[in-house]
C-alpha cells in the first residue's frame, strides 16, 4: 500500500526519508496522498478546537471526511477520494501517530488490522508476539537468531490473504529502536508471550484467543460499523491462524521451539 | 486497555490489575489506597505483593512520561476556557 506525504519543508522531508528509510519509494500512482504542513509548538493543530497535548486522540467522521486529532496533530482524511491533509508539530511521533490510524481505519475495510505485538518471519512463515507490556516482545526480538527476519517489535501490520493472512514489516519501532525489514509473509502462528521458568507452548481457548487478541488490536475511530469489522476480524483470524500461549525463558533458546 | 504514550507515541497493552490502577489514578488517590480498596478485594492478592508490582508499574509509566508520580496530591488542571 502506498500512501504519499508532501511537505515544503525540506528539512522534514529529510526527517521522514530517514525515519521511514527501507520503506520509502518512488510511485507515480500512490494509492493514499497527504499533505503535510507544520506548525510551531506555540500554535495549535486547529485554532477552532483547540487541544492540550495530553488529550485522547480522537478520530471521527465529520462531514463525510476522517477527522484525526491529537494535541500535537490534526488531519482530515477523505478516504474515497484518498486524499488528506495533515497539520502536525515537528515531532515526528506525531506522523507516525496519524499513519498508524490510517492504516487502521483502511485495514478495517480489507479484513486485516494493526496489532501491538512484535513479529518475525522464519523460514518462509511469519509469527506474531503480543502480550501487555513487560511480556517480552521486545526481548524476544532482541534475541531472535541471525535467520530471523525481525517486521516490528512494535506495531505488526496484519492483512487477508487468500484463506489466511499475511504479516508486513512496519517503520513503526518500539524500545529495540529498530525499524522493521519492509517484507511479508503467511501468517503461522500468534503467540501470546508470557515470561517464565522454562520454555513451553500451551493451548489457548478459541474465545480467550479472540479476547487476548482483541485487547493487543490498535482501534481509535469512533464507529460503530468499523468496530464490528475489527471484531469480525478477530474472530476470522482465530479461526484460520493457531493462537497459542509462549512461556518462555528469556534468552535466545525460546527461539528453538518457533520454526 | 491499551494506552499511547502522546510523549513518543510508544504503546502499552495493560492486564487487568493495570487497567484498575491506570483508571484510578487521579492525582488525589494514593496507589496505597488504590491497592487496598480496588486491586486487593478485586483480585484476591496478597497486599504486600500487590502493593511491589502496583509500585513497579506506575515506576514503569512514569520513566516513559504517561504517568506522574508525586509525594503530594496534584491539582486537577483548569477548565479549556479558563486556560
Amino acid at each position: 500500500m502506498t500512501i504519499a506525504l508532501r511537505t515544503q519543508d525540506a528539512a522534514f522531508r529529510q526527517l521522514l526519508e530517514d525515519r521511514y528509510a527501507g520503506f520509502v519509494k518512488t510511485s507515480p500512482n500512490p494509492q493514499f496522498e497527504f499533505d503535510i504542513s507544520l506548525f510551531e509548538p506555540s500554535d495549535s493543530p486547529d485554532p477552532s478546537q483547540a487541544k492540550h497535548a495530553d488529550d485522547d486522540v480522537q478520530v471521527r467522521l465529520q462531514g463525510g471526511q476522517w477527522l484525526l486529532q491529537r494535541g500535537d496533530f490534526c488531519a482530515r482524511w477523505d478516504s474515497a477520494a484518498g486524499r488528506g491533509h495533515i497539520r502536525q508539530s515537528r515531532n515526528p511521533y506525531a506522523i507516525d501517530s496519524a499513519l498508524r490510524i490510517v492504516h487502521t481505519l483502511i485495514l478495517a475495510r480489507q479484513g486485516g488490522f494493526l496489532v501491538h505485538a512484535a513479529s518475525a518471519i522464519r523460514g518462509g512463515r511469519a509469527f506474531l508476539f503480543a502480550g501487555v507490556s513487560g511480556a517480552g516482545k521486545t526481548t524476544i526480538s532482541r534475541v531472535a537468531p541471525l535467520d530471523a527476519t525481525l517486521l516490528t517489535d512494535e506495531i505488526s501490520y496484519v492483512r487477508r490473504a487468500g484463506n489466511g493472512y499475511e504479516a508486513w514489516g512496519t517503520p513503526f519501532a518500539g524500545e529495540l529502536a529498530r525499524v522493521g525489514e519492509n517484507q511479508a509473509a503467511p501468517v503461522s502462528a500468534l503467540f501470546l508471550l508470557e515470561k517464565g521458568g522454562e520454555n513451553r507452548i500451551e493451548p489457548v481457548g478459541e474465545s480467550e484467543a479472540i479476547r487476548l487478541l482483541l485487547r493487543n488490536i490498535l482501534f481509535f475511530a469512533e464507529d460503530s460499523e468499523l468496530v464490528n469489522l475489527v471484531f469480525r476480524s478477530a474472530c476470522e483470524f482465530v479461526e484460520r491462524v493457531p493462537v497459542r500461549r509462549l512461556i518462555f525463558v528469556p534468552d535466545e533458546r525460546v527461539w528453538e521451539m518457533i520454526r | 486497555m491499551m494506552i499511547m504514550s502522546a510523549v513518543d507515541s510508544t504503546f502499552f497493552t495493560l492486564n487487568e490489575v493495570a487497567t484498575v490502577i491506570w483508571q484510578a489514578a487521579d492525582g488525589c488517590t494514593p496507589l496505597s489506597d488504590i491497592v487496598a480498596r480496588r486491586i486487593c478485594p478485586e483480585f484476591e492478592v496478597d497486599p504486600a505483593e500487590a502493593g511491589r508490582d502496583a509500585e513497579q508499574f506506575v515506576n514503569d509509566l512514569s520513566r516513559h512520561g504517561i504517568l506522574l508520580v508525586s509525594e503530594q496530591p496534584i491539582p486537577s488542571p483548569p477548565p479549556p476556557e479558563a486556560r
